[in-house]
């Protein structure tokens, strides 16, 4: 069950329409890496985590996650909001706008639509953590790829801010690996699967 | 308009605080330094929510209350008329609604 607050996790407070920006930064909405696809992948591998904490640290990630996509979205609203005609001819949004105006669609800055195959929920703890470990900092990467273009520091407040909470996810990612391998024989953390050799899994 | 803001913005700093502790104990569930932290952060949220609710727009479901939310009359399209208040003020991604 969630509940909805009424505010973002971060202020986002853009005066300057660019949709060149939006254009980009819509990656972390739907891209490869971004925010739709981190909060889905935490939020479905929790269900046959064998380790309850670690179940509970994907359930709140994959909520905060949810929170960041807000974030993004309001960037690319604030963005766009008030464009002109000769605004959405810009270069990079010209596409994007034929098929969506300024409304919120989920695809990569490329224009490749959202596909749950950008992320995986493979049912082994060991594999899905270092899926989300990875995950983390591929995120990282593409906020440090927006930062470094972009000059509007309305703009890179938020993206600083999400881009720090990526570094954490990452670090919190890292203990319940360390968590997970207690279940394990540490002799072979590969001779069984956790969430179907649920026999060989310690209490 | 400065009041709401200072006000809102403080409840992100302090949730926050609590979105940052709350993945820090799902692995450290025994810290006692940041289980008094949270402790104190969220009671100190429970206040501001309380006293933001009053004064402007409840902010989740559960503040609703018409008989004593928006004393400022804030963002209302019902001003002096008892009305469902979670319609009241702007949206989270509005310019006004983020900060």
């Amino acid at each position: 069950m969630w509940t909805y607050e009424k505010r973002l996790q971060f202020p986002v407070n853009i005066k300057k329409t660019c949709p060149k920006t939006a254009s980009l930064i819509i990656s972390q909405f739907g891209g490869p890496d971004g925010e739709l696809a981190a909060s889905m992948r935490y939020l479905s591998q929790r269900y046959t985590m064998p380790c309850k904490e670690v179940a509970g640290l994907l359930t709140d990630i994959g909520t905060e996650e949810l929170g960041h996509l807000e974030i993004v979205c309001a960037m690319i609203f604030q963005l766009t909001k008030n464009m002109k005609p000769e605004d959405a001819k810009t270069a990079g949004f010209d596409a994007y706008y034929i098929d969506h105006t300024s409304a919120l669609w989920p695809n990569a800055a490329a224009g490749v639509p959202f596909n749950a195959c950008e992320f995986q929920s493979k049912g082994d703890a060991v594999t899905d953590l270092f899926e989300d470990l990875a995950a983390e900092q591929k995120a990282r990467t593409t906020y440090e790829n927006l930062i470094r273009i972009i000059d509007d520091p309305d703009v890179l407040a938020p993206l600083k801010f999400l881009r720090e909470r990526e570094v954490v996810h990452f670090q919190r990612f890292g203990e319940a690996l360390e968590k997970t391998k207690l279940k394990l024989d540490e002799k072979n953390f590969y001779y069984f699967n956790p969430e179907f050799d649920k026999q060989f899994a310690k209490a | 308009m400065a009041e709401r803001t200072q006000l809102l913005e403080q409840i992100q700093q302090i949730g926050f605080q609590i979105d940052d502790l709350t993945l820090y104990l799902d692995t450290h569930p025994l810290d006692r330094e940041a289980l008094d932290s949270f402790t104190q952060a969220k009671n100190q949220r429970y206040q501001l929510m309380q006293d933001y609710a009053r004064e402007f727009e409840p902010l989740n479901l559960y503040l609703v209350c018409p008989d004593t939310n928006n004393e400022t009359g804030s963002y209302c399209k019902y001003p002096g008329q008892k009305h469902f208040t979670w319609s009241d003020g702007p949206l989270p991604w509005d310019n006004q609604g983020g900060v």
